[in-house]
């Protein structure tokens, strides 16, 4: 009885420097996401409404930051680029790694190696891929028209990141290399997850093995699919790194998206002498916006899937 | 059949071995017509698998080539040189200042390590295994940093630099490398920490141990491969960054070896490319020393936040 109500006594105190402690661990976290996330986005909403060059303060100017955008041609052009780009890679990087990892996961000797192969690209950072592939490009001396020279293919070779109608292809082409191996190891983890007794009972059937793989495979990987079409859908809005790197934008904005726009806006040469701030927020508001709408729509086509399955 | 079957007792321990002696029998049923269809479908999968992998380390044997070749046979002739030279890294390293900047990399990436190391293991076992109120609240909240699109922030956070005095610092650069990974890294240790049970806590707690000894010398040698994990996926990601670094280092001098390398394309219109893909070549030697010695784990980081979030 006495114990009872000691411990009835204790346990309060005990908790409450449980929760201390709890809270003390993740201190630490919480203060650099105030500091270095939470607080500059939350910031930018603010800035998108603003007309800064930097060095005065900041002027309010309500909405005219997006008026301007309405009537900004390069903004247009930057858009229908962001999303023709992020439309195409997507399909590309969802179906491709998907087939390519059913494919490898048959089984065959020495299968390791080829995935440690495809999986190479990834462990390369975005300057070492694009500048390499610059050279690859190259009009003159790159291996790509070398080849097509060397075969008897003149006519197809080309000044790949200079023409206007196949940059954008030809980034594609480098974001599809660098990105083959991450996502096909992606499905590769899913396919381990489904039941072999699934395909037993498919081939008892008398299933084939496309009826196999659209009436089984495709359908258990869902989940893992939605994964990889949203990992996507979030990296194509918001590429940069490899378009800034190989074109910067050119020729003649021909791949201009709207992440190199806003970076050559707030810290190039875009808007002359003086960083337009406010506007270049703006636009990265825009791109917050896309990738909100993907994540949404996403999840409802998920939970929908899972409702019905 | 009994003449066929290694031994009984081996017949009853391996089920999958006997079964697949009493399937022999049908095998031998098939026609030779459609085994050698089989046959052949299998090379040309072969075919396919070496052709894709050889495309895809292609453009870095290209590298490795190109580096080893004299300067002025780089345009035109044969794809493998005739005649092997180290020229270029000597070049490489004495005329693009590579020891300052390569050390650059090596202490950014190694504070970075570290910091991200520390400070997401505590919240990460905190979030795991202490209990608080408001708990999956915070954790939630911090993880949205993942969905955050980087050409939004980098804006605000440029800003937010120059307001802490910490533009074109190196230590700012690492402070903001270790805010935007903690999240990750927390949701890595968290998922490790998660597979340890209670009860080694409780124990220790009996014990008479205090929490942060708990922590420190029960449960984080217990998570080793966790924290191998973030160890080598922040390495390479840190050591990988361009954008950041390019960003909020203006003074040349002080920046890592990736944006110094973008630094010295941009520059001047680079026609040594020996030179260029020998200093390329360097950069991504660690990355691969690291990859080919921690793939496993370097894989199950990515493929475990990929298919979490």
């Amino acid at each position: 009885m006495s114990d009872l109500v000691g411990t009835a006594r204790v346990r309060p105190t005990a908790r409450t420097r449980r929760w201390a402690v709890g809270y003390l661990f993740v201190l630490p976290i919480a203060l650099f996401f105030a500091v270095f996330v939470a607080f500059p986005f939350l910031r930018s909403f603010y800035l998108s409404l603003t007309e800064w060059s930097g060095f005065t303060s900041p002027r309010f100017i309500g909405l005219r930051n997006f008026q301007s955008l309405a009537d900004d041609p390069v903004f247009w052009k930057a858009l229908r680029t962001t999303i023709i780009y992020t439309a195409v890679t997507t399909i590309l990087q969802t179906t491709l790694p998907m087939l390519l990892a059913v494919f490898i996961n048959i089984g065959w000797r020495g299968g390791v190696v080829f995935r440690t192969l495809l999986f190479i690209p990834v462990i390369v950072s975005f300057v070492v891929t694009a500048l390499l592939w610059q050279l690859i490009y190259d009009p003159n001396f790159g291996t790509l028209n070398q080849v097509l020279r060397a075969v008897g293919l003149d006519a197809l070779a080309h000044p790949w990141l200079a023409d206007p109608m196949t940059v954008v292809p030809a980034i594609m082409l480098v974001s599809l290399w660098q990105s083959l191996g991450f996502y096909m190891l992606i499905f590769l983890a899913g396919l381990q997850g489904i039941d072999p007794n699934l395909y037993e009972a498919a081939r008892i059937d008398g299933a084939g093995a496309r009826q196999e793989f659209l009436k089984i495979t495709v359908p258990m990987l869902r989940t893992v699919t939605a994964v990889v079409v949203l990992l996507n859908l979030i990296n194509g809005f918001n590429t940069f790194d490899v378009i800034y790197v190989m074109t910067g934008g050119g020729p003649n904005r021909a791949s201009e998206v709207l992440g190199t726009y806003l970076y050559k806006l707030a810290f190039g040469t875009e808007s002359g002498a003086t960083p337009s701030f406010g506007y270049a927020t703006a636009i990265s508001m825009i791109v917050f916006a896309l990738c909100v709408a993907a994540a949404v729509v996403q999840l409802r086509i998920s939970r929908r899937a899972r409702d019905v399955g | 059949m009994s003449a066929e079957a290694p031994s009984t007792t081996q017949q009853a321990t391996v089920p999958g071995r006997a079964e697949g002696i009493a399937t022999r029998p049908s095998r031998h049923r098939v026609p030779a017509g459609r085994r050698r269809r089989r046959a052949a479908r299998r090379s040309a999968g072969y075919v396919f698998l070496v052709a894709l992998s050889g495309a895809t380390v292609f453009p870095f044997v290209w590298m490795l080539l190109t580096s080893v070749r004299h300067r002025d046979t780089v345009f035109g002739g044969s794809l493998v040189p005739d005649e092997l030279t180290f020229g270029a890294y000597g070049r490489a390293w004495s005329q693009l200042d590579y020891l300052s900047h390569f050390l650059t990399s090596v202490v950014v990436t190694t504070l970075t390590v570290l910091g991200v190391l520390a400070l997401a293991s505590l919240a990460g076992y905190s979030f795991a295994k202490l209990d608080f109120p408001g708990k999956q609240v915070i954790y939630v909240t911090l993880l949205t940093t993942l969905m955050m699109p980087l050409t939004a922030l980098i804006l605000p956070l440029f800003l937010q630099m120059k307001t802490l005095s910490l533009l074109n610092t190196r230590q700012g650069l690492i402070l903001v490398y270790i805010g935007l990974s903690l999240p990750f890294a927390m949701f890595l240790m968290r998922a490790f920490f998660e597979t340890l049970p209670d009860e080694l806590i409780d124990a220790a707690r009996v014990d008479g141990a205090g929490e942060f000894r708990i922590f420190w010398r029960v449960m984080l040698p217990l998570a080793a491969p966790g924290v191998a994990t973030v160890v080598v996926f922040q390495f390479l990601t840190t050591w990988n960054e361009f954008l950041f670094a390019q960003t909020f280092l203006q003074d040349p001098e002080i920046l890592p070896l990736q944006p110094h390398l973008f630094g010295v394309v941009r520059g001047q219109h680079v026609t040594d490319w020996p030179l260029l893909t020998a200093a390329l070549t360097m950069s991504v030697l660690p990355m691969v020393l690291v990859y080919m010695r921690m793939q496993r784990r370097f894989v199950a980081g990515l493929t475990l936040g990929a298919v979490k979030s």
